[in-house]
């Protein structure tokens, strides 16, 4: 991996997005030197591109690739470069300046600005979005995140590689083993060792009980944001039960402490795997006689199609991951393409009527949800053993992971010193999509917002950090 | 749509929970101040069949203006700090304030010094602990019951 001067930098990554590469994240280093772009091609191939800052700036590649413009705008809030061609360069995670900082002007006949948040009227987690609307219409959407930025990146920077684990993945609770996990991968990448198939077994059975309680989570959030109080309890119910069998496997209910960097140290015996089985089975059961009954609901049902559309050309503009992308048709999901888990044979799935609208959305939650049970159903046959990383190569000072988290893929970038954490750069699914939850409301009623933003149940823990 | 009620009340009836035995209730305004989203979806069961808080007649209201209790997790980061200090000058007295999770209590894993002011205690006057990372459903509902309760029984001691 070689530092480009800034021209070259900007030359390295056009040619790349030609060749198909797409962009999967973006930072800055601690003293704001040096920025990475990180690409994907479509076989899976990572691509670290490296640009030293000059006079404190790097060309920007936002005009290329719109998926990183929250990338950038967070590397010149919180390091400092400044991106030359971006412009203007909106703040991010900074709150302290004026509204014409972080806003876009929105200007004609009569429209007006409706302030939600940063607290919200129910259990819902910080964050605040002022919406441009004519009448109900909504013109326009600044999400403006950040506010519950704990500065966990740098708190888990001068740790062991080991030890910060625990930090990164604090990151967000719905997302703890995928966070965890993508760490761990780009620290043993750094290390140069490979998972064993034990190891991959633990973390993909992990990372399936972490999908089920969250899709069910999902469609029981979407439920209640058309107010079908019948339809919630129902799914909520069976989020309770995942996590209550996440706890008797594990000891925690959102599986905290069960990913570590090297190892696996979850057992399960036989008669413990079978019982889990036989749960989830019955999971799987009341979970499809609830979802027939929201088929048949057409108050319901009525509410949900061609509402917040994110079709498949804003996807591969704006970088959309997860089920959000595959309700729009595009078959990507990293489960599909994962050495170091256990998914042989993995077929992503895609809804009929893939319109990407919130219809799409819930069905693809469904979806996957069977897919899901699926995966466990095979995976939990056996006893489950504690399992190691092997060493498989060399290493280097830098590692990175990619995991499917249930709201997509999540790029995590490790940078270390021997043993020692330098930089850790986590993006996430959530992070990926807030630009799709503010793309899919234009044009779209207000009051049928938070229906639209429960349909993607982005966490704002996640990208806020 | 009737299956689904059907099925509610089944599994209300298998897991038996008691009626109120209260004559009074909560409201509870809910403020995110920077925690990790544990405690926000433990709290979103409660009113899963396994809990169901209403019918204690507990709710998380949509207003500061009609609340009792405000009920705060996370470990206060920077940007929440004015938000969090609104709320609850928002609230009718007297009023109460929870600390929900380790962050709120100060002993979690919180975040680097430059973004976090403090545990909720150091910011406003907290009548309430409800430790745990996050805290399960059932110790949140036996410590805002036991509220309930104290409530009940010593309405002198109210503030």
């Amino acid at each position: 991996m070689t530092t480009h001067s800034p021209s070259g930098y900007r030359r390295e990554l056009v040619r790349a997005l030609a060749h198909g590469f797409a962009p999967a994240g973006l930072h800055a280093t601690e003293d704001g030197g040096v920025v990475r772009a990180v690409l994907v091609s479509p076989d899976g191939d990572v691509r670290i591109e490296s640009v030293a800052a000059r006079d404190g700036a790097v060309p920007t590649i936002v005009d290329r690739a719109p998926a990183m413009a929250w990338d950038e705008r967070e590397a010149f809030d919180q390091y400092g470069v400044r991106f030359s061609g971006h412009e203007p360069l909106r703040a991010l995670a900074r709150h302290d300046g004026e509204l014409s900082r972080w806003t876009v002007p929105v200007r004609g006949d009569g429209p007006y600005q409706v302030a939600v948040g940063p607290i919200h009227a129910g259990v819902i987690e910080s964050g605040h979005f002022r919406f441009h609307v004519v009448g109900d219409r909504i013109l326009h959407v600044d999400v403006r995140l950040f506010y519950k930025h704990r500065g966990l990146e740098r708190a888990a920077a001068g740790r062991s590689l080991r030890d910060a684990l625990a930090v990164v993945s604090r990151s967000c609770a719905a997302c703890a083993v995928a966070n965890g996990v993508a760490y761990a991968q780009a620290c043993e990448e750094a290390l140069g060792d490979a998972a064993t198939q034990e190891l991959a077994r633990a973390r993909t059975i992990l990372l399936e009980l972490e999908r089920g309680w969250n899709h069910l989570n999902d469609i029981a959030a979407v439920c209640a944001g058309v107010g079908l109080a019948a339809g919630f309890t129902r799914f909520a119910g069976l989020c309770e039960r995942m996590r209550r069998l996440n706890a008797a496997l594990t000891g925690h209910r959102f599986l905290f402490g069960t990913v570590e960097v090297g190892r696996s140290v979850l057992e399960l015996d036989a008669a413990t795997a079978n019982a889990a089985r036989a749960e989830l089975r019955e999971v799987g059961a009341e979970a499809r006689s609830a979802w027939r009954e929201l088929q048949f609901n057409a108050s319901f049902q009525d509410r949900l199609p061609d509402i917040g559309v994110v079709d498949a050309a804003a996807v591969s503009r704006l970088g959309t991951v997860g089920p959000a992308a595959r309700a729009a048709g595009v078959r990507a999901d990293l489960r599909s393409a994962s050495p170091g888990l256990a998914y042989e044979g993995f077929e992503p799935v895609v809804p009929e009527r893939a319109e990407g609208d919130v219809q799409a959305r819930l069905e693809q939650r469904g979806l996957e949800l069977r897919q899901t049970l699926e995966v466990l159903d095979g995976l939990l046959g056996r006893a489950l053993r504690p399992a190691r990383a092997e060493p498989a190569g060399n290493g280097g000072p830098i590692g990175v992971g990619r995991v499917e988290s249930p709201r997509g893929a999540t790029l995590c970038v490790v940078e270390r010193s021997d043993e020692r954490l330098d930089r850790v750069r986590l993006r996430t699914g959530s992070y990926a999509n807030w630009p799709s939850v503010a793309h899919a409301a234009i044009d779209n009623l207000l009051p049928d917002f938070p229906l639209i933003n429960k349909s993607f149940e982005l966490c704002y823990a996640c990208a806020d950090r | 749509m009737l299956t689904l009620l059907r099925d509610l009340r089944r599994l209300r009836r298998e897991l038996a929970l008691p009626g109120p035995d209260r004559g009074r209730s909560l409201a509870v305004r809910h403020v995110d101040a920077g925690s990790c989203n544990g405690c926000e979806h433990e709290l979103t069961l409660l009113s899963s069949p396994y809990y169901d808080l209403q019918r204690f007649g507990l709710g998380v209201v949509a207003s500061p203006r009609h609340a009792d209790l405000l009920l705060v997790t996370g470990p206060v980061t920077t940007r929440m700090h004015e938000p969090l200090l609104a709320a609850y000058a928002a609230m009718p007295e007297p009023r109460l304030v929870a600390a929900l999770g380790d962050c709120a209590l100060g002993c979690g894993i919180l975040g680097a010094d430059e973004e976090i002011v403090g545990p909720v205690e150091s910011v406003l006057r907290v009548d309430v602990r409800i430790a745990g990372c996050p805290p399960a459903p059932a110790a949140i509902a036996e410590a805002l019951l036991s509220l309930v309760d104290e409530r009940a029984a010593a309405p002198a001691a109210r503030r």
